[in-house]
């Protein structure tokens, strides 16, 4: 874990970049368009490939370099590719909300990074490890769960699923790479590559659901009950 | 013994790419078949080889008792259904896609096995991972919009819990990178032997996010949403797979995170909230097995109560509740899929997967009807079959323990359970006459044999534990609990 | 002393004397974006010169409400000035009056005032306009508070000057995410305080009016005043915005003549660059419907919320 002589700019700067990929899950969970969520999802993801190098550069962890232009180019542009590809294919632009409203979703998602806080006070103390950067990283991680949690409960489009899944992986991604940054490599690869499966078995699901049950809201799918 | 482990995880292989290159459909069963023969004939004796822990691939597999165990059920559904599909699937006219499916059944089996060896923590969930993504197509072979919606939900839920598994993961890695240094390679053993030193809070929840998140892919309510649907919906071989070797897979996981808290010594939580999940798992399958009209989900909700007892198993701890516990997975693997290959019988027979519309069976199965009801007897744990003796050590290893009252629980739950299943079996043989006769195609004994075969040695383990078995437990347990008893 | 005193009754004059013109930029502006000619910057001042010299008409169902709420709100909108900094960047001798909290209580007094006078002459177009604002003011008034409660917190003071110095002082805190995160909150918090789209627009269709519909009653002197008032309340929270927020640079630092000058002139300057990005808001943007106005104040809260959170682990 990069406690030690961590200089300030550098604890501001994971600090910032950390922070804005928290706003940009929010972003994805008050959107409306799912054009907008995608793009919020693929900035996040170019975000934490960013602190990804800049750990490894800051932490003399040279093959954090490698996990980060994997990173951008799974996470931060071929995922965001195949869930395009996706989108298009569908014929659904936007979200109806009928469980939350955007706004209301927002204020709860409010309550969720209070949660997180909280809870990261909690454990960092308990550790004896207070630094700042350790209540974020715990934090961030946990919100970005939290959220991620809240767009699988209120959403009924099988693409807002889909990178709902994701956003929970990116949560944990992130606090992984300022909490463990020493985890083996192989892990990091292997999970990284797991991933871009997952999607591609999302896309062919998808595209079945289109064909066999007619729409790929969840609130078609009802047939099975008992 | 090195031989017997790579047969085991090189032959399914061989079954894939032999499925998927020689695309005959007659010819991808029959090499099916072999290789689940094989593999089986390879994995029956690794739990009574390995009395210590043996490595390979750098320390990133090794074969251990448990996991030589867990291999063994997996391969022992892996040929019964092996054997069943080469009836069932001709049964379903899809002869184009059969090729693929049982490249999908062979790779399936290979990820459950792949599951069952491996050493790391992180590679466990990108197993656990893999067995989903692969099973989830298996879900959705029939391409109907119920099988889409099941595959879909399956797919979903199940992603999602396992990344509260992955979260829980990475919190223990963490709490043992405070130990230990940045870099350190996590496998069970560096984990069990570090416990003791990492914060108790970080252990904590830790485990809790990995029992929730492995709990989900086990079936342990509140989060089994999934399971009736998956188990359901598929063709019956798969749901003979998911049920008896995958469950018992996923269980894998959460017994070696147990090993590592009970190495910590941190006290009652995490038995205590094991034993919690499994009452309710318990309780959810007991409400839904009494009000039941798909005969499915009626094996379903089954495997749900059973994984609740595993669980309980677990929870109660102690070397009478490891070995009922472990007694308990190869049982219900057994019978789960005896159940699942009758309930596949005959929903093709009278067409229709609603017990109301199934009555008389014994008139159209005279022999494997038997077998059935045999099979119905013992899923609600009544001897002489071998569920009984399991569920019996594990009610012992609970009245001796702290949480009595989980076992007094558990205890009227399957006399519930007993009444509730049996019922319905009960309006199926005896009930009246059907309005429509049964004008399904005759099964084959393909699809009866499985049946004999799950019933023989399921009636055998009841009658007589063997002093082998024994051994083989009890040398688990010690390894578990650490050798404080 | 004596030139501390003058200082802030200068603050105060450029407050009354430069809002129409803040006001006249805008206005032109917006029109020259969408390449018509514009009124001229000055228009404002001839608007206000002719409304004070029309005749005074009052319904007959007005009480002493009516009369009270221009004054209660021109006043009010005269006594912000002196709490907060607009030329100076060290409190001058009233400005201990209040603090940042005291300065949004007797803004909102203004409104309150007006609200009552809406209703009071008992036209049905008031009473929409004032449950309409009223109904802002529920969605607006907690963000509000939890922003000035992430700058007191940001600043451990509550106090607009050390906000100021703060900022001024240190740019590790001026570019920290609980800043600009502030900032953020604070703009959309603009937007509906000022009467800018996307939740406000300027027009006179009764179903969307909120602004126009309260003062629609008042004629002559009093509509001057409000409308004098309405052009000051925007002139404040600007200054606010730049010289606490965003750009809180260029203020007198010694209180001489010529400082005090030159900070006017870059109050100017600021004031003007604020205003290109309120042309370029209202040119880019629709008004919203009635019942999506919480969305952007939802995505203010988070702001504000994420702000503190931030400032926790600052």
């Amino acid at each position: 874990m990069l406690v030690a002589p961590l200089d300030p700019l550098a604890a501001s700067i994971f600090s910032l970049i950390t922070i804005a990929s928290m706003l940009l899950s929010f972003v994805m969970l008050g959107s409306r368009w799912l054009k907008d969520y995608m793009y919020a999802f693929g900035i996040q993801s170019w975000l934490i490939a960013l602190l990804s190098a800049l750990v490894g550069y800051y932490g003399h962890y040279p093959e954090l370099y490698l996990i980060a232009v994997l990173t951008v180019l799974f996470r931060g542009l071929l995922l965001p590719y195949l869930v395009l590809r996706i989108l298009r294919r569908l014929h659904v632009g936007r979200e109806l909300h009928l469980v939350l409203q955007p706004s209301t979703s927002l204020i709860v998602g409010a309550i969720c990074v209070i949660f997180s806080l909280v809870l990261a006070f909690r454990i960092s103390t308990a550790i004896g490890y207070p630094e700042k950067i350790v209540v974020l990283a715990l934090t961030v991680m946990f919100t970005m769960k939290l959220v991620g949690f809240l767009i699988l409960s209120i959403r009924h489009e099988a693409v807002s699923h889909i990178l709902g899944l994701m956003l929970l992986e990116n949560g944990i991604f992130l606090g992984s790479q300022i909490l463990i940054p020493g985890m083996p490599m192989l892990i990091e690869l292997v999970v990284l590559f797991d991933l871009l499966v997952a999607v591609a078995c999302f896309g062919v699901l998808v595209r079945y659901l289109l064909a066999r049950v007619g729409s790929t809201s969840s609130l078609e799918l009802n047939r099975l009950i008992g | 013994m090195t031989l017997c482990f790579i047969v085991v995880l090189i032959m399914p292989l061989v079954a894939v790419a032999g499925a998927l290159l020689i695309r005959s459909p007659r010819f991808a069963e029959y090499l099916n078949l072999i290789v689940s023969i094989v593999v089986f004939l390879a994995a029956a004796p690794l739990p009574f080889m390995a009395h210590a822990p043996v490595y390979f691939w750098h320390q990133y597999l090794f074969i251990d008792a448990l996991g030589g165990w867990v291999a063994l059920c997996t391969s022992v559904v892996y040929l019964l259904a092996s054997i069943y599909a080469v009836g069932y699937m001709r049964l379903l006219a899809k002869t184009k896609h059969l090729p693929g499916f049982y490249a999908l059944f062979a790779g399936f089996a290979w990820t459950m096995l792949l599951a069952a060896f491996v050493n790391n923590a992180g590679v466990f969930w990108i197993a656990i991972e893999l067995t989903t993504l692969v099973s989830t197509f298996l879900v959705g072979f029939e391409r109907a919009a119920e099988s889409m919606e099941a595959a879909w939900k399956y797919i979903i839920v199940v992603s999602a819990g396992i990344t509260l598994a992955l979260l829980g993961t990475v919190l223990l890695y963490w709490g043992g990178s405070l130990v230990l240094g940045p870099s350190y390679d996590m496998t069970w053993q560096v984990l069990q032997d570090v416990a003791q030193h990492m914060n108790p809070m970080v252990l904590k929840l830790g485990f809790l996010l990995v029992l929730v998140g492995y709990g989900t892919k086990v079936g342990l309510a509140p989060m089994h949403t999934w399971l009736p649907d998956a188990h359901s919906e598929g063709p019956a071989p798969v749901s003979a797979m998911l049920s008896g070797a995958l469950l018992n897979t996923a269980m894998l996981g959460i017994v070696r995170f147990l090993a590592v808290i009970d190495a910590a010594g941190i006290g009652w939580l995490p038995h205590t909230a094991l034993v919690v999940l499994g009452i309710f798992s318990v309780f959810v399958g007991t409400l839904f097995i009494v009000r039941q009209e798909g005969v499915k989900r009626l094996m379903a909700y089954s495997s749900v109560e059973h994984m609740g007892i595993l669980a309980l198993g677990f929870g109660f701890g102690g070397v009478l509740g490891i070995a009922g516990a472990l007694y308990h997975m190869l049982n219900h693997s057994l019978n789960k899929s005896l159940m699942f290959f009758g309930a596949g019988n005959v929903m093709r027979r009278y067409g229709s997967k609603e017990m109301p519309a199934i009555r008389r069976v014994l008139h159209e199965f005279p022999v494997s009807g038997l077998l059935w009801l045999a099979g119905a007897v013992a899923i609600t744990g009544a001897p002489p079959f071998g569920l009984f003796l399991s569920e019996f050590s594990i009610l012992r290893a609970g009245f001796s323990g702290p949480n009595l009252w989980a076992a007094v629980v558990m205890l009227v739950l399957l006399i519930i359970i007993f009444i509730g299943f049996l019922s319905h079996f009960g309006a199926m043989y005896f009930g009246r006459q059907p309005e429509v006769a049964p004008k399904g195609p005759v099964i084959s004994s393909w699809c009866v044999l499985p049946m004999w075969l799950a019933l023989i040695p399921l009636l055998v383990m009841g009658l007589w534990w063997a002093h082998g078995l024994m051994q083989v437990f009890t040398g688990i347990a010690y390894e578990l609990i650490g050798g404080t008893l | 002393m004596l030139r501390d005193v003058l200082a802030q009754i200068a603050q105060v004059l450029a407050v009354m004397l430069l809002a129409p013109l803040i006001q006249g930029f805008i206005l032109r502006y917006e029109e020259r974006v969408q390449r018509s000619q514009g009124p001229t910057i000055l228009q404002p001042y001839r608007d206000l010169w002719k409304l004070f010299h029309k005749q005074l008409v009052i319904p007959d169902t007005a009480s002493w409400i009516f009369w009270a709420a221009p004054m209660v709100a021109f006043t009010a909108m005269l006594t912000v000035p002196l709490l907060i900094p607009v030329l100076t960047n060290y409190p001058l001798p009233l400005s201990n009056m209040g603090d940042i909290l005291g300065g949004g209580l007797i803004l909102t007094l203004g409104t309150f005032f007006i609200n009552l006078a809406a209703l009071d002459s008992g036209s049905a177009y008031g009473g929409v306009g004032s449950s309409r604002q009223v109904m802002l003011s529920i969605l607006v008034e907690p963000t509000l508070i939890l922003v000035f409660v992430g700058i007191t917190l940001m600043a451990k003071s509550m106090l607009p000057f050390v906000v100021n110095h703060l900022l001024v002082a240190n740019n590790a805190v001026f570019w920290s995410p609980t800043h600009l995160f502030l900032v953020l909150a604070f703009f959309i918090l603009l937007l509906v305080e000022t009467d800018k789209l996307p939740i406000h627009s300027s027009t006179h269709i009764e179903v969307y009016m909120i602004e126009e519909a309260r003062i629609l009653e008042y004629s002559g002197p009093l509509l001057g005043l409000l409308n004098w008032a309405s052009m000051m309340k925007q002139f404040i929270l600007y200054v606010i915005f730049c010289n606490v927020l965003i750009l809180p640079w260029g203020l007198s630092i010694h209180g001489t003549v010529l400082g005090i000058s030159g900070a006017a002139i870059a109050l100017i300057i600021k004031l003007f660059l604020v205003g290109m990005i309120m042309v370029a808001v209202q040119t880019s943007q629709s008004r919203l419907r009635f019942y999506r106005y919480q969305e952007p104040l939802a995505a203010s809260f988070l702001l504000a919320i994420l702000a503190i959170i931030a400032n926790q682990i600052r």
